[in-house]
């Protein structure tokens, strides 16, 4: 069923690409439905799944490369699986949302597909070969989408993205082969080198597997110093290439930190803990200031990503450093409904910002005002997102940031209070954001904005609407989460 | 001499049958390519193609046979020498159909098949010869042939002087290479690779260095190891591509076998530190390779130093083959993925330049528009030459940077990967340029079946030995099986 879940988005791009060329209507029909049908086998692993239980479920096991000790290896925690039904619904967004515009639909189509099969390929994977595998087959086609659909400088934002990705991945690469060569028996089987951490108290090879794997994993979340592809890539991706690179793409990076990292080399992660804080502060306070400075919508949103992940970050570094098991688990659980809260609040933001730029041509904060009595469906959408996306208590992003300051604050004030005061800053650029665009008087030159059509606002209003879901109702989505942090957090 | 009772008691004819069928076929097509007129002169390949096919059946049998020797000592047939030669012999079906299409209803159309199958039987025999003699032999029966070929093309602009440097520059290499051979006949008194491998343990260090020295330089010719590549860019960019594409793989397989067979037999125990030696030469040759594929303008001469770059990989395998077991099966892993995606580069290649009468860059762009499936497949070999999953070139770099890592040269495999890092960039320019611009020419490309199969077969190939590798694999494994 996994198996399914994981080749149905591939099978159907398969047949995309068969169906006749005149015909692309036909095209985003079958895309959609097969991003439907991947949902409905998403949810139902997710019917058939046993959250009180801290493994894997839905394992299968078939030999790949038996001869180096590689095998087809695929299983799902909570985490993995609440990752695998957020790739499906953005996957779905996406695919309602580009139904009535683009050339090339084929490709087009075929891409996001591929990209879909990359992402849940590596949520599942327990190999390491495999993910690796998955890991780059997640990040090629999102070259292509920037470098055919993009904006005016698309071709240089596809290259640096390409280029940046790819160096932190062989970075990660050589990591995963220096724990393969560490295994006795050689071994790539993600369970039997977290049962064994077989480098975790060598301090140089560790040191240096540590370093290789956060730079791989750094770059895609991205992590301060290392995000200097990010604003680029997200500026020039077409909506929909936005909506998942910054959905689902940068998850590949936290959930490698959380499912391989961490659990892989808990001590030297522990040892190193302290550079993964300032890290992580650098990142919060960074995104912050960084996204506060910008004009264009797009980017400014691209550098609350940064800002984001940083929380994620934080629960890793919290998490390794902290002694007592409630707050590793506290902060775990932040980290985790971060990326999940993330996936459909700033999803949706690039959602609402592309249908603005569609209407309007222009992302330019200035050009906008009063938006709230022109489109009152769309600002209803947007302030929503933007509220959850500070942190607005009975949002999501209140559930994830909440437990991670809180578990920081067990570990020193001083973190906490450098991360308050960049949920502060971002508090100051959402405002910033709603009050410039949805208030005041529109300036004289605003181009005419015609309301959304019902699809548009379906797919926005659906991704609200699961981030209310999340911060009305967090059990539902710690529950899943909960049997994996506790599994990581009782490491010992 | 250590083989058999007489000469007449050691004749195993068996042994040479892939051999024997293709150097007879070429034989018999000398005086056939001179007959054939008009439709005729399509015979020649066809029967080239047949004999190939004819000749792989006979030699795949070796690879799970027990390994003996053959002819009093001096040549092997062994598992080892049945991969490589699958390998050849591949690679040379792969470009006789995409030279079949280049060349039809040309001067030189019922020539080629002559030249290559020539090339491709001295290649062979490399991989197999364990005697001085044979070994000298098969390197100049491998170049001569190739240098013939690199002559032949449709019109003969920079042909000549591609040739003249090939030429100069292999005679040279060659002479220089047999001169060291000489010394290790004159340390042990054998012309045979074990017994040299057992009469230079007591040998003067210094001899053997100086041997070793000499004898890799013309290993290096072949392989384009850095500093004895120079000939590569000019002689790929002034042949014709599909030409260009069999240089680039026939001889270089043939001399990695026959390096790997050298050293293991003759130099064993890591005598003349041939593996540090290799090793520095591994780390020179990916990254000037990679950092002078950045700057190319032309496409061809980009695939020539992608090339190179790609033989600093496999070198560093090498380095390690004689303390790592998996470093073997690592290599003939490689030089099975490295066929397809470098021929159907090249074969693409040919089809853009045979239209637009160049190879530069701005003539693939908007390719994928122009031409989907061609440049569909040379998106994948490019792709696959940078290492990226699922394709042939990243199950070959893990292997590769398993050997070295398993080896203790974790400095170079660290090095290794700064080099796929940055080769990304060239190959994604050409990606780039076939995608993420609007074209400028209408045309498509120059049609023909060879070259749709040559490339078809390629990129099943690529993405076969990518997704799942456990097949190739186990071939590779079978052919680490090595007389000794």
């Amino acid at each position: 069923m996994l198996t399914l879940t994981i080749f149905l988005p591939l099978l159907t791009g398969l047949v995309v690409l068969a169906l006749p060329r005149h015909r692309p209507d036909l095209v985003r029909r079958v895309a959609l439905a097969g991003s439907v049908l991947t949902l409905g086998v998403a949810v139902i692993l997710w019917a058939g799944f046993d959250a009180g239980t801290g493994g894997l479920q839905w394992r299968t096991t078939l030999p790949w490369i038996p001869s180096v000790g590689a095998s087809y290896d695929v299983g799902v925690g909570g985490l993995a699986l609440a990752l695998i039904l957020l790739t499906a619904i953005l996957l779905t967004v996406v695919m309602v949302h580009v139904l009535p515009e683009h050339d090339r639909a084929h490709a087009h189509a075929f891409l996001f597909l591929l990209l879909g099969t990359g992402l849940i390929g590596l949520f599942a994977a327990q190999d390491l070969l495999l993910f690796y595998l998955f890991f780059e087959v997640g990040l090629v086609p999102m070259y292509f989408i920037v470098g055919i659909w993009g904006g005016e400088r698309r071709r240089y934002a596809a290259l640096k993205f390409f280029l940046y990705t790819r160096a932190g991945s062989l970075a990660m690469l050589l990591g995963f082969l220096a724990l393969y060569l560490a295994m006795a028996p050689h071994t790539f089987s993600l369970p039997a080198i977290i049962q064994a951490r077989p480098l975790d108290r060598v301090p140089l090879a560790g040191g240096l597997v540590f370093l290789a794997l956060l730079i791989g994993f750094g770059v895609k979340l991205p992590l301060v110093p290392l995000h200097n592809w990010l604003p680029d890539a997200h500026v020039e991706a077409p909506t929909e290439g936005s909506v998942v690179l910054a959905g689902l793409q940068l998850k590949m990076g936290g959930y490698g930190m959380l499912a391989v990292l961490l659990p892989a080399l808990p001590e030297t992660v522990a040892r190193f803990g302290w550079l993964l804080v300032a890290l992580a502060l650098a990142s919060l306070v960074y995104g912050a200031l960084a996204a506060l400075a910008q004009s264009d919508m797009k980017r400014l949103v691209a550098y609350t990503s940064v800002n984001h992940m940083g929380f994620v970050t934080l629960g890793v570094a919290v998490a390794a450093l902290a002694g007592n098991e409630e707050v590793r688990r506290l902060a775990l659980n932040g980290a985790a409904v971060q990326m999940v809260s993330h996936g459909f609040l700033t999803g949706g933001m690039f959602l609402l910002v592309g249908m603005l730029q569609h209407r309007a041509g222009t992302r330019e904060l200035d050009r906008f005002g009063g938006l709230i009595g022109a489109m009152p469906t769309f600002s209803g959408l947007f302030g929503l997102l933007a509220f959850g996306s500070l942190g607005l208590p009975g949002l999501s992003g209140f559930v994830a940031e909440f437990q991670a300051v809180g578990a920081a604050l067990q570990l020193s004030a001083w973190v906490a209070a450098v991360a308050v005061l960049a949920l502060v800053l971002t508090t100051a650029v959402y405002l910033r954001l709603v009050t410039g665009l949805l208030m005041g008087r529109a300036p004289p030159d605003m181009p005419a904005l015609p309301p959304l059509t019902a699809g548009e606002a379906g797919a926005a209003g659906a991704l609200a609407a699961l981030a209310v879901g999340v911060g009305i109702l967090p059990a539902a989505l710690l529950a899943l989460l909960d049997g994996t942090t506790a599994v990581l957090a009782h490491l010992p | 001499m250590t083989g058999g009772p007489t000469m007449g008691g050691c004749m195993d004819l068996g042994a040479v049958a892939p051999e024997m069928v293709l150097a007879g076929t070429a034989l018999a097509l000398v005086p056939a390519a001179a007959w054939v007129r008009g439709r005729w002169r399509r015979l020649p390949a066809a029967i080239a193609f047949l004999a190939l096919l004819a000749a792989m059946a006979l030699t795949a049998p070796m690879l799970t046979a027990a390994p003996r020797e053959a002819f009093c000592g001096t040549y092997a047939a062994d598992p080892f020498r049945a991969f490589y030669q699958l390998v050849i012999e591949a690679g040379a079906l792969v470009s006789l159909l995409s030279l079949a299409s280049h060349f039809r209803r040309s001067e030189q159309e019922p020539h080629y098949p002559v030249a290559l199958l020539m090339a491709t039987v001295g290649g062979m025999g490399l991989t197999a010869a364990t005697d001085l003699g044979l070994i000298v032999l098969f390197l100049q029966m491998v170049s001569f042939p190739s240098y013939l070929l690199v002559l032949l093309v449709r019109s003969d602009e920079p042909a000549q002087e591609a040739t003249l440097k090939y030429f100069l520059y292999g005679a040279a290499a060659l002479a220089v290479m047999a001169y060291g051979l000489t010394f290790l006949f004159g340390l042990t008194g054998s012309l045979n690779l074990r017994a040299i491998g057992a009469g230079l343990a007591g040998a003067d260090r210094a001899w053997v260095a100086l041997a070793f020295g000499l004898v890799v330089v013309g290993y290096g010719f072949e392989m384009t190891l850095v500093p004895f590549h120079v000939w590569a860019p000019d002689v790929f960019q002034g042949g014709t591509a599909p030409v260009s594409g069999f240089v680039s793989v026939v001889p270089k397989v043939a001399a990695f076998a026959g390096l790997l067979r050298f050293l293991l037999e003759a130099m064993p125990n890591g005598l003349a530190a041939w593996p540090t030696v290799l090793a520095l030469m591994a780390a020179a040759t990916m990254t000037f390779g990679n950092l002078v594929a950045l700057r190319q303008e032309s496409l061809k001469r980009m695939l020539a130093y992608s090339s190179i770059a790609q033989a600093g990989y496999m070198l560093m395998a090498v380095a390690v083959a004689g303390q790592v077991p998996e470093a073997l099966p690592a290599i003939g892993y490689y030089l099975l993925a490295y066929l397809p995606m470098n021929l159907a580069a090249f074969t693409v290649v040919a089809q853009v330049e045979r239209i637009s009468g160049s190879d530069s860059l701005a003539t693939v762009r908007g390719l994928g528009r122009r031409a989907p499936w061609p440049a569909a497949a040379l998106a994948l070999a490019l792709l696959s030459l940078a290492g990226v999953p699922p394709l042939a070139g990243f199950a070959g770099k893990v292997f590769l940077l398993l050997a070295a890592l398993d080896g203790g040269l974790a400095p170079l495999a660290l090095l290794a990967a700064a080099n796929m890092a940055v080769a990304l960039y060239y190959y994604a320019v050409v990606i780039a340029e076939m995608y993420f611009r609007e074209p400028e020419r209408a045309e498509a490309l120059a049609p023909g079946a060879g070259y749709a199969w040559a490339v078809g077969l390629c990129s099943v190939g690529t993405l076969t030995f990518g997704i799942a590798p456990g097949l190739a694999r186990t071939l590779s494994q079978l052919g680490a099986t090595l007389l000794r």
